[in-house]
């Protein structure tokens, strides 16, 4: 079959590795995916991010061409790819549960690609070991895969993919099935080889601290759809819907009512004050939204105790547990909401014990508004895996 | 719990795991016995049937082995069970890849109608191919024989091969398939090699289907045709022949070999993984 790439898409789609036009994927009335524009640059570390069911192995099973989209186009490298099947597509994929062959050796599990290609032999033995180097794993060309542990297993099927030069590698949940120490060994080490190699990857995970840790720009899938695509940094400090402040990180969320604009916006709180937040687009006197303000970013306060900062809640001491670096301490405002705050571990200021009169203290750059709809725990639309 | 049971029935009715025993002993001699005596009948060496034996000797498997037609027949039973193998190998495996990975409205529909050669009584299958081959010309020849088979076996090897299929992970072809493989290098690299066990029992057990099958051979086969059950199954009405129980005996080894090295080749297999 010979394969005529298609061109016309524009000259702003031919720079990029991957372009998904518009697509959708639907079964039957069940909306996978709702009409999404992704782009993905070259050598970007691009994570896709969201519980299950919001659409994330669907999307990345369209550009393996595991499944057709039931509308919209796929560009790989200004190609439309969207009828090519997956073997024409020189994609590179890491599975979850690592997909080695179990009847080949490590060697010819890593040649498999470049037999395929019909590479000559010399050539493949030099290439297969200077990957096995890569992946600092020299010595195991000749063992199964299933004489090795699920972090070595899960390094060959890395190499597997690095070794045929790919446009782009897809990964799903490619640490899952790790435990966390190895988990953000790995993290790091996948970290290293994209920078080195400069390799285009597209990770999927359900994890936030692992979308996080890794990514150069993070899609946040709810729904089927995005709801927000952006730097890691700007994803956690700017969430710009309740959704995607729960999903990273932990949060603090009070409802309210815009009352002022001004240099800060003051919202009307339902525990009886007044709060300032950072200004924000949707900020309209008399408007109802959530407040939000994340544990890290709140000081806990004894009964007498000045701050200086623009928010003040009084408040009663529940609990509190250390977790090494940090504490995280519970504490019940007047309406009866639990609020966390979480504070660096100091042996000179243990916290208040249970029942003490406390106060929480903020300063209003750490606050946000954000629309009062389409939190984490609201339906709204349909969505399969 | 399991401690528990055991305990009350020791202490309850000690008698019981006891009784259990020699009852399963004894059902299970019932039914191998009739297996077992033909073979000390086989050493007999008188044309007629005797137990035991007056003295022990090879006379019927000379006769079985150099007089009569029995080895030719013995040839065209393992012609047509080496056929049938393939075919229903071919047939069976292809089926059961369609039905497991396949995704298509009908598929249970599909899947229960491969099936259903099983849920027919053999005698009716018989009796239909038996009127449908004579309009064909198909009747006493070879061919029909090994089809009759094959829509006999078929159905067993799609059964064998459809649980063989579905411990093979659909990541690893989904695997080779986004490294470049085509369908067919897919196939032929990865789904097949995983298959080894299942196509190694699968061809097992349709070869001892159709080389042990009697009554579809009876119906299809004529005199030039016959297989090894048929012509069996006429001597012990016509002529009554010792010969039988060599016969039976030389079965009884096959089946054995066939079962044993079966099982040694699997076991090696995943030593091999």
């Amino acid at each position: 079959m010979v394969l005529e790439p298609r061109t016309e898409g524009g000259s702003e789609h031919r720079d990029r590795k991957v372009w998904l036009e518009s697509c959708a994927k639907h079964y039957g009335s069940v909306v996978a995916l709702a009409e999404v524009e992704l782009a993905v640059e070259d050598g970007e570390f691009l994570t896709l991010l969201g519980p299950s069911g919001s659409g994330k192995t669907t999307l990345l099973n369209l550009i393996a061409g595991m499944v057709q989209p039931t509308s919209g186009r796929i560009w790989i490298d200004g190609a439309d790819i969207t009828r090519v099947p997956p073997s024409k597509r020189g994609i590179g994929m890491v599975f979850q549960n690592y997909a080695l062959m179990p009847h080949m050796t490590v060697f010819e599990n890593i040649a498999f690609p470049l037999r395929v290609r019909k590479m000559a032999e010399a050539e493949i033995r030099r290439k297969v070991g200077e990957v096995l180097d890569i992946v600092r794993l020299p010595d195991v060309g000749k063992r199964k895969p299933s004489e090795l542990s699920g972090g070595q297993q899960q390094r060959i099927a890395i190499a597997r993919c690095i070794v045929y030069n790919p446009s782009i590698i897809l990964m799903d949940e490619p640490l899952g099935a790790l435990d966390k120490k190895l988990r953000e060994e790995l993290q790091l080490e996948l970290k290293q080889l994209h920078t080195q190699l400069g390799i285009t990857v597209l990770y999927v995970t359900h994890d936030q601290e692992e979308a996080l840790t890794m990514s150069d720009r993070i899609v946040l899938l709810n729904h089927g759809k995005i709801e927000q695509m952006g730097p890691p940094d700007e994803l956690y400090f700017q969430p710009r819907t309740l959704f995607a402040a729960e999903f990273l990180g932990d949060s603090n969320i009070f409802d309210g009512t815009v009352a002022g604009l001004g240099e800060f916006v003051s919202v009307y709180s339902e525990p009886g004050a007044s709060m300032m937040a950072r200004p924000a687009p949707i900020a309209e006197i008399g408007k109802a939204v959530k407040v939000l303000v994340r544990p890290e970013n709140l000081t806990l306060l004894r009964q007498c105790e000045e701050s200086g900062l623009a928010n003040r809640l009084s408040a009663e001491m529940v609990d509190s547990i250390i977790l090494g670096g940090v504490i995280k301490c519970y504490v019940r405002l007047s309406d009866d909401t639990t609020v966390v705050v979480q504070e660096l571990t100091k042996a000179e200021r243990a916290p208040p014990p249970p029942g003490s009169k406390v106060s929480v203290a903020w300063s209003a750059e750490d606050t946000l508004i954000l629309p009062a709809v389409g939190g984490m725990t609201e339906g709204g639309g349909t969505a399969a895996a | 719990m399991a401690q528990n049971v055991r305990e009350s029935s020791v202490g309850g009715r000690p008698g019981a795991p006891l009784a259990a025993a020699v009852s399963a002993w004894v059902i299970y001699l019932f039914l191998i016995m009739p297996s077992l005596v033909v073979i000390p009948m086989s050493f007999g060496d008188k044309d007629e049937f005797m137990f035991p034996p007056e003295s022990l000797s090879f006379y019927l498997y000379g006769q079985y082995f150099f007089e009569s037609t029995w080895m030719a027949t013995t040839l065209q039973s393992f012609e047509v069970a080496i056929l049938t193998t393939f075919l229903s190998l071919l047939f069976g495996v292809t089926a059961a890849y369609g039905v497991v990975r396949g995704n298509f409205p009908g598929k249970r529909f599909v899947t229960l109608f491969l099936l259903s050669p099983i849920l027919v009584p053999v005698i009716v299958v018989a009796l239909g191919l038996y009127l449908y081959f004579s309009t064909l010309g198909l009747s006493g020849t070879t061919f029909g024989l090994v089809l009759g088979h094959t829509v006999h076996a078929t159905p067993f090897v799609i059964v064998i091969a459809m649980a063989g299929l579905r411990h093979v992970d659909p990541n690893l072809e989904a695997a080779a398939r986004l490294m470049g493989a085509s369908h067919v290098l897919t196939l032929r690299k990865v789904t097949l090699p995983l298959l080894k066990p299942t196509l190694i029992a699968g061809s097992l057990f349709a070869f001892l289907i159709s080389f042990d099958e009697v009554v579809i051979a009876y119906f299809v086969s004529n005199t030039t045709t016959e297989t090894l059950p048929v012509k069996m199954y006429s001597a012990i009405q016509w002529e009554i022949s010792p010969v039988l129980a060599a016969i039976s005996t030389l079965l009884i080894v096959l089946s054995l070999v066939i079962c044993v090295s079966g099982t040694a080749l699997q076991k090696d297999d995943e030593k091999g993984e």
